[in-house]
């Protein structure tokens, strides 16, 4: 019998010199978070004026006591005027904090956005466009885009309604809070309009009725009503129907792709079935490990995908047309973003590597206009530099 | 002679046998205790299984398949119908006979996150199993335990660590050791790949399909997915509110479903392809509670097809020939 | 194809490894203790416990230096007796600042005894007469604060520091010893009625429900008073004041036991443990007691807190710890019987008071801390 001692453990003295550089760090971002600011301080300008968002080079970090966990770590991509951008990726992979960094809804002191812009084009009540750099922006002012011209649908239809609050209370909020003028009967028309839009049969029973006794379904077509309620330049649908049945998610998915030609704004879909990509989005950005591996327009990531990882993310989801016995697997784990070396973090499960694989982590390569791709196989010599 | 070899034969060949199986909950009692409402989770299902093969069993949420699932394993107490496992009526079986039994049947479950105790190591939770039982000799447990770990791909170093520390992937890979660590013949797994990455599910459908080829295992494979059973199932079950409206062979599934509830079904996942324009079936409205089924065929309210007949009747659960049953009006014409 | 994917399933075991050894984690303990140690005010708990039990235990090592007895003679040698006719005994201290121990009363000076001589002359005789005084001092009844005595005497003339520490040890271990029973009893009885749920649950349950109606305070001066009739002795009465008061508390740690155990037999893992054919007492105390454990050593360092004021209510009221032996409360109750002491000599009770403070808010502090560290998902 052998003794398995190595359990591959942080030392005390680890742990403390993490904490201690932990607390600096953390005090200065939150200082930065908190502090007050005049407008001009966070305005920007676009690099594309038909660009409603643009995120660039974005890093939030997780200071964990176990280490710094880069989440997102130098994430770079545009969402442009009245399209679809379906951000996918696997579990860990940074998708989610992304939208949340987008939202200013990082759980703080641990969770900080450490550096990069967002610029978002809002669009004021008096009609003109104002570019806001969200990371910069500090908590006191985020009210000016979140909700507004932000607006955000989560997976969990089941805990992301208040129990205690009819649906109609809580549909006419959002009407107040964007229009504090408007009368109850304006905001009871309004909401009824708006579910109405999301394809519930019957608004008015459901405007009196609590959460609860709606099905999860129903729930999500809620959630979709509250987020259009204050038009928003931008929806972010954060794995809309992964809680719910296929059939259902069938409909939801329906429903959104006829919502996407009536309103005048764009959605960030996050998701990680590739399958609701295809449909749903016009560009797809992949992550992995906190990182943007590919991008471009649907077609040329599902037709001609070009890193290792897209391929085998498309290979190994079962699908009912193929024929094989076995299913194509990526081997090895999505990794834990803490300590990751600097070269391609998909190194090790990757079953192309050529020598430069072990050198430094390889830059964004433009392989056709719009595509990119972030892989040694593809990069001409003098781009690595 | 004859007969008996017969006998034997059917007795190792059929692991499994359901029969007219029925599972009730009770909703609401009255002070004495009598049941005045009740959820029928699962209604009258009957299959057979071979030893060796894999049925997948498909159905959304609220269709009854974790329920049967586990009533199959005696976790419930089944109201109605038999369960014969290995030629032995298990249904009612008492708790200290059905002790023994349990280590030849074992389940896999979807979360791989709340089905390992939170305060026991890797090593602790394989071993555990292990020494009940008493698999191997004392001494031999813990080179038992690591051998096994290696065989579900797990490093090791693992030995000492606990469940939390470990990603989705890996913990699910922790509750197979776990369930194969007392040598079953037969296996539930409760979507076992549902709380999954893409990636991580095909290793782990691949690492079942290993491990059932290696140990001779029997599965029983419960997803609300159609595309990943069918990389794993020989027979497939379709269940919708309790009850099976379509069973049969992969092959006469997959290349010819009969259930317009199964056609749904299949139309409703997304491919993952974007010039893939599906004429695709979308039902409508939600699936009904389960503690209040509709009349008739269950399916009506939002079959495209449902006729008057469907309202009133409920179909019978009929053959159409090699083994392919389907409980439909519209195939009885 | 086929082949390709092969072989590359037997290479995840190799492949995983490198990016995977990069993370490594604290181990369990560590986190707990870390988060433990990460708040202030749990550290402050802490100290603050510590030394309670330090003073309490180890001080009369340091200061308690008994006395030895000596039999006081009059100028021949001879004893000095009584009016019962017993020898009239003093205390001798081996130096100066000798200290007194958990019983000793300072009785120096009680009685003094002081032989004079007057010689007369009368018509060419002299006379000797020898007179002996006894001058009966007051007792060295509360003596300010002194060398001798670090926080005075009180009104019989205990050393009031050397009494806080004897005090303290009865009510620390009286304390303890009554969470102890608690939690043991709670367990049982909470296990038994989650686990097994139904007809056991319910008669468990109402059990408790009456057990906490009943009116603790009154039912306590009941006891007391047999207590006091059946003639028990003074040492043993408030250890079963404190099986009773285990007797009427359980049902609190019974019901968060049951609570826990009633959400955790619904976990996925003790399906699995059933599936396995665990026996029943394996799947209770190896499976759900150690996962109600965090809460259960929450609660119990909460309630040694209120275990503490407890016993100090019970002595304040005369109902518990009786004289010649101290707790804290007793020497509180000294105010009840003086107003003078009340007013004029803080130095008698307010000790025994902060003590009680430090020790409650002590436990309270440890107990919040221990909530947060046990908490995996509690984040700050």
């Amino acid at each position: 019998m052998s003794k398995i001692k190595n359990a591959n453990r942080l030392t005390g003295k680890e742990v403390r010199a993490i904490a201690k550089q932990n607390k600096k760090i953390i005090r200065k971002l939150e200082a930065y978070k908190n502090r007050k600011a005049e407008e001009t301080e966070y305005l920007g300008h676009m690099s594309k004026p038909e660009n409603i968002l643009e995120i660039d080079n974005l890093h939030t970090y997780f200071f964990t006591e176990q280490g710094v966990v880069k989440a997102v770590n130098g994430v770079s991509f545009d969402i442009p005027k009245n399209t679809t951008v379906g951000v996918v990726g696997e579990s860990g992979c940074g998708k989610s904090v992304t939208s949340m960094s987008v939202m200013r809804l990082i759980q703080g002191p641990t969770g900080q956005i450490y550096s990069g812009s967002i610029r978002f084009n809002a669009k004021l009540d008096n009609g003109e466009t104002k570019v806001y750099d969200i990371a910069k922006m500090p908590m006191d002012d985020i009210h000016k885009i979140r909700g507004n011209q932000i607006a955000m649908i989560f997976q969990e239809p089941m805990t992301s309604l208040n129990p205690v609050f009819t649906i109609g209370q809580q549909l006419d909020e959002v009407t107040f809070i964007n229009h504090p003028e408007a009368t109850k009967e304006d905001a009871k028309a309004k909401s009824l309009e708006m579910l109405d839009l999301v394809g519930i049969a019957m608004p008015e029973r459901v405007y009196d009725a609590y959460p609860h006794e709606l099905s999860g379904g129903m729930r999500q077509r809620v959630m979709i009503s509250m987020a259009l309620a204050s038009d928003p330049r931008l929806i972010i649908a954060d794995e809309p129907t992964t809680a719910l049945d296929v059939t259902i998610q069938a409909q939801i998915l329906d429903l959104l792709r006829d919502l996407k030609t009536r309103i005048d704004g764009s959605i960030m879909l996050i998701t990680h079935d590739l399958g609701i990509i295809a449909e749903m989005a016009d560009y797809v950005v992949v992550m992995y490990a906190g990182r943007v591996i590919e991008k471009g327009p649907v077609s040329e990531i599902f037709h001609n995908p070009l890193h290792p990882y897209t391929i085998g993310l498309q290979k190994s989801k079962p699908t009912l047309n193929s024929d094989s016995d076995t299913l194509f697997n990526i081997p090895g784990n999505v990794p834990n973003p803490v300590n990751m070396p600097n070269h391609c973090y998909f190194k090790e499960r990757c079953g192309k590597c050529i020598g430069k694989c072990s050198g430094e982590y390889p830059q964004m390569f433009e392989v056709t206009p719009n595509h990119f791709v972030a892989c040694h196989l593809y990069g001409k010599e003098d781009q690595n530099g | 002679m004859a007969e008996v070899l017969n006998n034997e034969n059917q007795k190792s060949e059929n692991i499994l046998e359901v029969r007219n199986l029925r599972k009730c909950f009770p909703l609401k009692k009255t002070m004495t205790g009598k049941v005045t409402q009740e959820l029928v989770a699962v209604d009258d299902v009957s299959f057979t299984l071979k030893a060796g093969e894999t049925l997948g069993i498909v159905g959304e949420s609220g269709c009854g398949k974790t329920t049967l699932g586990r009533t199959i394993l005696k976790l419930h107490k089944s109201s109605g119908g038999k369960i014969i496992f290995d030629g032995v009526d298990i249904t009612d079986l008492k708790p200290k006979q059905m002790r023994e039994i349990r280590k030849q049947m074992q389940i896999i479950f979807q979360d791989p996150y709340s089905s390992l105790p939170p305060r026991s190591t890797v090593g602790g939770i394989l071993s555990e199993p292990v020494s009940v039982h008493k698999i191997v000799p004392k001494g031999e447990v813990k080179d038992y335990v690591l051998d096994l770990m290696e065989k579900c791909g797990l490093r090791d170093y693992y030995y000492e660590r606990y469940p939390h520390e470990f990603s989705g992937g890996q913990r699910q890979r922790i509750c197979i050791a776990r369930a194969l660590s007392v040598k079953p013949k037969l296996v539930i797994c409760d979507e076992p790949v549902s709380a999954l990455d893409v990636s991580i599910q095909a290793q782990i459908i691949n690492l079942l399909k290993q491990l059932q080829k290696d140990m001779n295992l029997t599965y029983v494979f419960i997803s609300h997915d159609l595309s990943v059973v069918k990389f794993i199932s020989d027979k497939i079950g379709v269940m919708y509110l309790g009850s099976m409206v379509e069973f049969g062979t992969k092959e006469d599934i997959f290349a010819n479903p009969l259930h317009p509830y199964t056609q749904a079904l299949f139309s409703a996942i997304p491919q993952p392809d974007p010039d893939l324009k599906m004429n695709r079936i979308i039902l409508k409205g939600d699936i009904p509670s389960p503690a209040n089924p509709p009349k008739g065929c269950r399916f009506h309210t939002r079959c495209p097809y449902a006729t008057d007949k469907c309202k009133e009747e409920v179909p019978e659960y009929k053959d159409y020939g090699n083994g392919h049953f389907v409980a439909c009006h519209l195939l009885q014409k | 194809m086929e082949e390709q994917t092969k072989v590359e399933t037997t290479q995840t075991n190799d492949t995983e490894a490198p990016l995977d050894k990069n993370v490594r984690l604290m181990s369990p303990t560590r986190m707990v203790v870390r988060r433990f140690f990460r708040s202030r005010l749990s550290i402050v708990g802490l100290i603050m416990v510590v030394s309670l039990f330090l003073f309490s235990f180890v001080g009369p090592y340091f200061v308690a230096d008994l006395p030895d007895e000596v039999v006081q003679t009059d100028a021949n040698g001879n004893p000095i007796l009584d009016e019962n006719g017993d020898p009239i005994i003093t205390y001798v201290y081996h130096d100066d600042d000798g200290k007194w121990g958990e019983i000793e009363l300072d009785k120096r000076g009680m009685t003094e005894y002081a032989v004079s001589e007057t010689t007369y002359t009368v018509n060419g005789i002299t006379y000797t007469l020898r007179q002996t005084t006894e001058t009966n001092i007051e007792d060295n009844m509360l003596a300010p604060p002194s060398g001798d005595h670090i926080l005075g005497t009180d009104n019989q003339g205990y050393d009031i520091f050397v009494r806080l520490m004897y005090g303290g040890r009865i009510s620390l271990i009286v304390s303890f010893l009554a969470v102890f029973l608690i939690t043991v009893l709670g367990v049982i009885m909470g296990g038994i009625a989650g686990y097994f749920g139904g007809f056991i649950d319910n008669i468990i349950m109402r059990v408790c429900d009456i057990l906490i109606c009943l009116p603790g305070i009154p039912i306590l001066l009941i006891i007391s008073t047999i207590l006091d009739a059946s003639d028990i002795d003074a040492k043993y009465r408030i250890y079963l004041l404190m099986i009773y008061l285990t007797f009427i508390s359980w049902p609190g740690t019974a019901r968060l036991v049951r609570g826990q155990i009633l959400s955790l037999r619904e976990q996925e893992y003790m399906v699995a443990a059933e599936a396995m054919g665990y026996s029943v007492p394996r799947k209770i105390f190896k499976h759900l007691v150690p996962n109600v454990m965090p809460q259960l050593i929450v609660s119990m360092s909460l309630s040694l807190g209120s275990m503490i004021l407890y016993e100090a209510t019970l002595s304040y009221l005369n109902l518990g710890v009786k004289a010649p032996y101290a707790a804290w409360g007793t020497m509180i109750n000294i105010i009840s019987q003086d107003q003078d002491i009340l007013q004029n000599h803080l130095n008698v009770w307010v000790p025994a008071g902060i003590c009680i403070v430090v020790a409650v808010l002590g436990f309270n502090f440890i107990g919040d801390g221990l909530r947060d560290a046990l908490d995996p998902k509690a984040r700050r």
